[in-house]
Formats: structure tokens, sequence, C-alpha cells
């Protein structure tokens, strides 16, 4: 029987691992920054929520209106603001995030300030590790095709994209709703798990605790948006027994990580697939030789 | 009630340009969006809050004491936290910054405790009524001593040989450093004015509002961002307009759309003006090379 | 098999594993350490922003919780049973709280929790001590209906409704006050103060304007300044101390000359340390009188300045209460986790430092309100 808090952590590592990778699609591999990606996750949250509530569907159902609803807003913010560039367009995406949690607070239909309770618990482990599938198969299917090799050619010059006949717009644009899509469907799961939400945790912080992690995992990297989760899950928690130091130590970790580590822990190209190949194949060469001392 | 607003507007917009003339003045430099001014901001109001109280030390000498002490902050933090990342990725020196940003915040917590801590007013308190509004001596003091300061960089920067390596390198570092600009001297040089500015627009806010908090740079912080990009950033009298003209909508919007909304249209006129003018209002378009 | 597929099937594979790993590393919860002799340990959880722009609140009740368990402990009343306090931050954010609670009864496994702090907090948490059957009680979560379907809920402070309420009553009725202006924090405390004051406000007189504010904001002159031109009688602060204090002043500097009223939020000795001579005259309800006479409040009050060298304040007196209510309920009914269960649930006319307190069937708390005024830089009890 796995302990509850394990299994816990285990599920918003699972959603965090969603969240992530959506934004890595538009950061690391379009290379657009957002810092706004809460907001996205907070729209699929209240929607994903409320579907349940008022109509009473399935909870694929409502997982699928939440990501829809935020992929469609994802869309409609992104026409206007990706042609913003660089730290703009972060700050634009900045504002955005805090203009959805302001107007969450003031609602009606959100519980504005008093929270949307009564969310019935449907986020199960098998539910969660079925989304990070899909969500990793899909953006791993995405990233391989043509138009991955769009998204990464407008990263690397958006200008060069441009003049080989790359509509850069409509690329950012998709992978925008893409990303959005699968906030949504991480915060979908979020709600369904915690049976409560209130705007306060979706505020800017909540964007940089996202940015963080993809950073920190590696840019441009599915594996690293996954390890980038998970530490950035599971030490806050391993910290707790040194209570009032706990966001001390997370700082300054922080800090060294980019010292020691400023590509992230798997560096853009780097893929784990081949550190266990080349692991692999030691311990086969050893076992040959092995194998040969015998004989 | 119109030019009340708009005095409330001005004061509140004032002590923005503050903060965000840190942000542009790094940002001008070395393109880092500095997470931990408002860190410093308020480390800068808790220096000139322990010199007033426990060292008994003179206002305005301790005034320019905390200033100090917050470009001695803003010098080290560069050194630890940015200036090993200088030749890495944009990113990843500004998940640094954040993690200066919470280190610093979190040290002052643990250091200090929770409480806010009140700040004796060095002013009688006097209030001002004229025909259109009514003002306070502390307001007046703010506006003034912001002015000063603005005034003073600017002639700093466009005066001086200091200043002239500044604007040099900013333009462009690799040839500023062929001219013989010491690059690291300037970069140091920049952080320590933007703190110094930041611990100013501190303890004058901590004057203002009486109480000074672990957690207070972190929505001024944000604001005073805000304020730098909308005057574009990188631009000095851009970020005096985008504080000001931060603070004016701020209120207007509580006074005449809602105060539910206050901070949502400081944050939709953010996104209206980079949508029509996309590097800022002040902000030089930059030229793509391809 | 391509590439590809097999990097998903790795990918799965290496996430499966770490989760099963994760499991097998937490194993059961401890369970209670009976020591040789037959002392019975009980662990008391607490959970609360300890960091973070709330963190002021949370530590101030577990403050209040420490002296309650210390003195529990030396005085030896509960025989064999000895307290064990875990403390649990959660940075004022709801989703860390249900971290917080899945900790403390999985891994630490408590007996009982005191918290969470913030109504949003104790909204997160509430349904996991439910679910563990483990006995919650919040010092300070006031918003409405929130121990309501939850056995396992209980709260100890003063209900918005009733205090919001009942202040509107008084004001009207004993301070002939006519035309009232509402100024409430955008939070689930602020709003549930607001709609019952205003209610009641409305039926017995005027509400002239209703102004929202955040959380931290220093700057209200844009509000006051709205309030001013509808010319109020009063104004009534529905937020805390710090938030409250500024209004006060910048209400003052700008000639919004009204009689000011609050709730418990702003009974803290830090309204007056910064409001100075702004907050002169202001009425405030309160569950907690500091300078009662009574031996009970008093050593208290002293043994909290003794340990922290300063006033408790409201969240400190109820965080105070709400350890003796468990401690009580530990004494009457037993150690076990159902037994306290029982014993909160079963408190009626409990004297506590912040009066006598009841719990009803749905685990709200029945107190009396005082009414306190700041006189001479002091808080002073008008009723």
């Amino acid at each position: 029987m796995i302990n509850p808090y394990y299994m816990q952590l285990i599920i918003l590592v699972g959603i965090n691992t969603i969240m992530a990778a959506s934004l890595n699609l538009i950061l690391g591999y379009t290379g657009q920054l957002s810092i706004g990606h809460a907001a996205f996750m907070s729209l699929g949250a209240y929607s994903s929520a409320l579907v349940t509530l008022h109509f009473g569907f399935p909870f694929i159902i409502s997982l699928l209106c939440g990501a829809l609803f935020s992929a469609i807003f994802g869309v409609i913010i992104g026409i206007p603001t990706l042609k913003l560039k660089g730290d703009y367009l972060a700050i634009a995406t900045l504002g955005f995030g805090e203009i959805v949690r302001i107007v969450c607070l003031n609602l009606d239909i959100t519980g504005g300030a008093m929270g949307l309770r009564g969310i019935p618990k449907k986020t199960t482990l098998l539910w969660v590790v079925l989304a990070v599938l899909v969500t990793v198969f899909i953006l791993n299917r995405i990233i391989k095709s043509r138009i991955g090799r769009a998204l990464i050619a407008i990263r690397e010059d958006e200008t060069a994209a441009d003049s080989m006949g790359i509509n850069s717009t409509y690329y950012k644009i998709l992978c925008f709703g893409v990303g959005a899509f699968f906030a949504g469907l991480g915060g979908g799961l979020f709600a369904h798990y915690m049976r409560f939400l209130h705007p306060k945790t979706f505020d800017f912080m909540k964007s940089i605790e996202h940015l963080c992690m993809v950073v920190l995992g590696g840019l441009g990297n599915m594996w690293g948006a996954f390890i980038g989760a998970s530490i950035l899950t599971v030490v806050p928690e391993l910290l707790r027994s040194v209570a009032d130091l706990r966001l001390l130590i997370y700082g300054a970790v922080l800090v060294l990580m980019m010292r020691l580590r400023p590509q992230g822990i798997l560096g853009p190209q780097t893929d784990i697939a081949p550190a266990i190949e080349k692991i692999r194949l030691k311990f086969k060469s050893i076992w040959h030789r092995l194998a040969r001392g015998k004989t | 009630m119109f030019i009340q607003q708009l005095m409330n507007g001005l004061v509140l917009g004032s002590t923005y340009a503050l903060i965000a003339l840190g942000y542009t003045m790094v940002y001008g430099i070395i393109e880092l969006i500095n997470f931990a001014h408002g860190e410093i901001y308020m480390f800068g109001a808790f220096a000139g809050l322990i010199l007033v109280t426990v060292l008994k030390v003179p206002f305005f000498l301790a005034f320019f004491l905390a200033m100090a002490l917050a470009s001695l902050l803003g010098i080290t933090v560069e050194y630890l936290a940015y200036r090993p990342l200088r030749r890495s990725t944009r990113l990843a020196a500004l998940i640094s910054a954040i993690g200066a940003s919470i280190f610093l915040q979190n040290l002052a917590l643990w250091r200090m405790g929770a409480q806010p801590y009140t700040f004796p007013s060095p002013f009688e308190p006097k209030v001002y009524q004229t025909a259109f509004f009514t003002i306070s001596r502390v307001e007046i003091i703010i506006l003034l001593f912001s002015f000063l300061l603005m005034i003073g960089l600017s002639l700093f920067i466009q005066k001086t040989k200091i200043g002239k390596a500044m604007r040099a390198t900013a333009q462009d570092k690799d040839t500023a450093s062929l001219m013989g600009i010491n690059i690291n001297k300037i970069i140091t040089i920049t952080f320590a004015i933007g703190s110094a500015l930041g611990a100013a627009a501190g303890v004058m806010v901590g004057i203002y509002f009486r109480t000074v908090t672990p957690s207070m740079g972190l929505m001024p912080g944000l604001k005073g961002f805000v304020a730098a990009v909308l005057g574009g950033i990188g631009n000095i009298p851009g970020a005096m307009m985008g504080g000001i003209l931060l603070g004016i909508t701020e209120v207007m919007g509580a006074a005449y759309i809602s105060s539910q909304y206050r901070d949502a249209v400081a944050f939709a006129l953010l996104i209206m003006v980079l949508l029509l003018k996309p590097t800022g209002l002040l902000g030089r378009p930059t030229q793509e090379k391809v | 098999m391509t590439k590809r597929k097999k990097k998903m099937i790795m990918f799965a594979g290496v996430f499966v594993c770490l989760a099963m790993l994760l499991a097998v590393a937490g194993c059961a919860p401890e369970e209670a350490a009976n020591g040789e002799d037959g002392t019975i340990e009980v662990k008391i959880g607490t959970v609360g922003p300890l960091t973070g722009g709330a963190a002021n609140y949370g530590i101030n009740i577990l403050h209040a919780v420490e002296i309650a368990v210390e003195e529990a402990n030396a005085s030896g009343e509960l025989g064999n049973i000895s307290l064990k306090l875990i403390s649990e931050d959660t940075g004022g954010d709801w989703s860390a709280a249900a971290n917080a609670f899945t900790k403390l009864i999985d891994v630490d496994g408590v007996d009982v929790i005191i918290g969470a702090v913030l109504s949003s907090e104790t909204e997160a948490g509430g349904p996991y001590a439910m679910e563990a059957k483990i006995p919650t009680i919040s010092p300070s979560s006031t918003a409405k209906d929130l121990t309501k379907g939850n056995p396992y809920l209980f709260r100890n402070c003063l209900s918005d409704e009733v205090q919001a309420a009942q202040l509107a009553e008084y004001a009207v009725e004993e301070l002939g006050l006519g035309k009232f202006a509402i100024f409430y924090t955008n939070n689930d405390y602020g709003v549930s103060l607001k709609e019952a004051f205003e209610t009641t406000a409305a039926e017995l007189a005027e509400v002239v304007a209703v102004e929202v504010f955040m959380d931290g904001d220093n700057n209200f002159k844009p509000q006051l300044t709205k309030i001013k031109e509808s010319n109020p009688d009063a104004l009534y602060i529905g937020g805390y101390y710090t938030e409250a204090a500024k209004i006060a002043q910048q209400a003052k500097e700008m000639g919004l000359d009204v009689q000011l009223l609050g709730a418990d939020g702003l009974c803290n000795v830090a309204l007056i340390e910064i409001g100075g001579e702004a907050v002169e005259g202001i009425y405030a309800t309160s569950g907690f009188y500091p300078d009662d006479p009574t031996p009970a409040v008093q050593n208290f009050v002293n043994a909290y300045k003794e340990k922290y060298g300063e006033e408790p304040d409201m969240f400190a007196a109820q965080g105070y209460d709400a350890a003796l209510i468990v401690i009580n309920a530990i004494k009457t009914k037993g150690a076990s986790s159902e037994e306290i269960r029982e014993g909160i649930a079963a408190t009626k006319d409990f004297p506590g430092i912040t009066g006598k307190t009841s719990i009803d069937e749905e685990g709200d708390t029945i107190k009396d309100v005082l009414i306190l005024k700041v006189e001479g830089g002091k808080f002073v009890r008008v009723r």
C-alpha cells in the first residue's frame, strides 16, 4: 500500500511534468519566453471544475473542456502578443497572467475570494500517468514532425525562418495553443485532485516555478521537464524538516544550480536515452569480458 | 476629486519610477531582469529602519547610509549570482536572479520575523489643503526627493565620464571594452546606483506608510518592473515616465472603473501599450540582424 | 520497434519506476510511540503560514500552541499522556497546505491537527482530515460554512457574520451612526465581513459606499478619495491590523474624519503602533481582551510576553484556546483520534481566554462578541 503522502507527491510530480512539458514546447523548442503559464493552468482548472460541478460530465470530458477552453484562450492571447519579442513578450504574458488571476478573484462563478469548493475528487494516479504519457507522446510527435522543425527554426532565428518560407506567426500561435491546451489539462487534473480552487495559488510565482522547472531540467528537452518538475516538487518537501530555512535553501539552490550547470541538468541536446544506452553497453562489455575470462 | 486622484497617482507613480530606474539601468547594461531588485528595495527600508531606531542615526544620514548599504548588497548579488553567468544563456541568469530574490526575502524573514515593523516618522505630520486637493508633508518630500534623484541620475549619465562609459557599454559591450572601458567596473557601478535608488524608494515608502516587512518588495518589485517595460526597458527617462503613468492609471482605474480591478487595469494598460508600441513608450526599435 | 517508440516506453518505464521507488520509500505512518514506562505520546500537528506575506498570523498561532502544550506537559494534568508538537509551513498557499496535511497525517502520524490558519488552507486540508479521520480544529479560518458537512473539522474563532452584524447594530443603536462606508480586503475574511455588515447596516441604516483593497496594499488613497465623496458617518474596515492602521492614517491625512469600525482582525497592538493617533476612537469586535484581569488571561499574556517578547494578539489567543480545547478533549475523553474528536465536539461553555466557548453540531464556535475601543493608545472594553 502506497503511503498517501508519497502518492500525493507522485501525482503532483505528474501534474507538474505536464505543466513543464507544455511550457517547454513554448519556451524550450520555440524560444518564446512566457511567464504566464499558471494562467492557462488556472483557466483549465476552473473551467473543467465548473463543467463537472454544473453539468456533471464524465471526468474525461471535463478535462478536455478545460484543456480546450485554455487552448482557445491561448490562441486569443497569442494572436496579438506573439508579435512581441523576448522580454516584452515575457512581460505581456505576465500581465495577462495577473489579469486572469484578478478576474478569477472577482467573478461570482469562480467563487471569487471565497474559492471554489466541493469539486469531486476524480484524479487518480492512473489518470495522471496516462495524462503524462499522452502529453509527452503528443508533444514528442509534434517536435519530431515538420511543425517541430519549424518551431525550432523560429527559435534559432525567426527572421531566417521567415525568409525560408515558414509562416512564423502561424506556428507560434499554434505552439501557444498546444502549450495552453496541455497546461489546461494539467490544471483540470489539479482541480479534481485538490477538490478546492482559489486564485491565489495561480499567481506570478507559480508561473516562475514552471519556468524554473523547465530551465533547471534543460531547455528543449522533454526529459528535462520531467526531471525539473520532480526536483522542484520533491525538494521543497524534503526541506520541510528545516522549517524556517526551507525557502532560504531553495533560493540558494537555484542560484548554485545555475552557476554549476547553467544549461540545466540535462543540456538541450543531450538525452537520457543515449546515456542509459552507454551504461548498458558498458555493462555488456564488462559482462563479455567477465564471460571471456571464464572460458 | 479628479485632481485629488491625479495627485494620488503622481505620488504612487514616483515611487514606482524610482524602483523602475533600478530595473532599467541593469537591463540597459546587461539585458538581465534583476528580479532581486524588489528585495534590495526591502533591504534598503530595513537598513534605514535599523539605523534610525536602533543606532539612532539622524534621518537624513540614515537615508544616505541605507542607500550605500543597499549598493553594497546590489554589488554582492551581482558578483555572486550574475557575474558567473554572464556568458551563459539569459534564462539561466534569470533563474539565478529569481533564486537570489527568494533567498534574500527569506533571509529577511528569518532574521527579522514576519511582524510589520513601525517606521518612526521623521517629520511632523502636516497636511496642506488647497482648493483642489490635499497633500501631506511626507508626500511633498517624496515627490521632491524622487524628482531630485531622477534629475541627479540623468545628469550623472549625461554629463560625467562614467555616465558616458555606461552609455557606451549599454550600446555595445565589446566595442566599449575595445575603447578601454572596464566593463566589469561599469556593471558594478550600475548595480550600485540602481540599488541605491531602490533603497531610496524603500526608505521613502517606509516613512510614508510607516511599516516595513520582509515581503514588502514583492508587489512593488513587480510594478516597478512593469513600469520599466512600459517606458521601454533600458531607457532611463522611459522608466520615470512609465512609473508615473502606471501610478496614475492604477489610481484612475480604482477611482473610475472598480477598485476590484485596480491592479488588472494597470496590467491591461501595459499590454495595450506593448501592442501599439512593442518596445515600450520611449524604447528604440532594435535592428534585427540576419 | 522504432527509436521513438522505444524512447516513449523508456520514458513510461522510468516514470513508473520512480513512482514505485517513492512509494516504497514511504512506509506506513509511524505508530504512536508508547514509552516503556506506560506513557502515551499524543502528536499534535499544526499547519499554517510560517513564511510569506501571511507568516505573521501563522507564527503567532504556533507560538501560542507551543505555550499551551508546554504548560500541559509541565503540569502533569494529563497523567501519563505527553504531547508532542509537529509544525508544518504552508507559505500561505492552500495547495501547499494540502501537502502539509497529508504529511502530518500519513508520515508523522499525528492524532490531531490545529490548523490551518487561512480559510483557503483549511478548505484544501479539511477533506484529508476527514478521510483519515483526524480531528482538526482551526483557530482562525472564518469563511462561511467552512466546517459544514465535515464531522472532523472544527474551528475556534468568531463567526464573521455574527461579529459584523453585532457591530452594525451597535453602531446604529448605541453610537447613532446612519451612513456607512465599507472598505474590505479582497479575501474570504474581508468578503464575509463585508456581506454581513452590509446586510445588517442596510437594514438598519444606509450603506453609501463599498470599496475593496488587496492584502498587503499600502496606498489606499484612491479608494478613500472615492469614499470621501460619498460623505459617510462611519467607515467599516473589513481586514487586518496592518492595512487598517494605514487606512486610518491615510483617511485622517485626507480629512476623512469619520468614526472607524472594524472586526477582530484589527485587535493587535501593532494597529496602535503603526496607526498612532489616527486609530484613536476606533471600535472593533473581538473575542479576546488582553487586559482582562482574569488569571487565565493574565497568565497567558505574561507567559507569551516572557517567551516571545511581545503582546499576544487575537490569533495567538485563539490558537491558545484551540490547543486548550484539544487538551481538554484528551483529558475528558481519551487520547485516540476518535476520542479527541468526540471531546472537541462535546465542548460546551469551555472557559477559554477568548471567553466561554461552545462547539455546535456543525463544528462551528459559539462565543461572546466583545467590543473594544482604542482609547489613549490602548484597547479598552466597552461591551
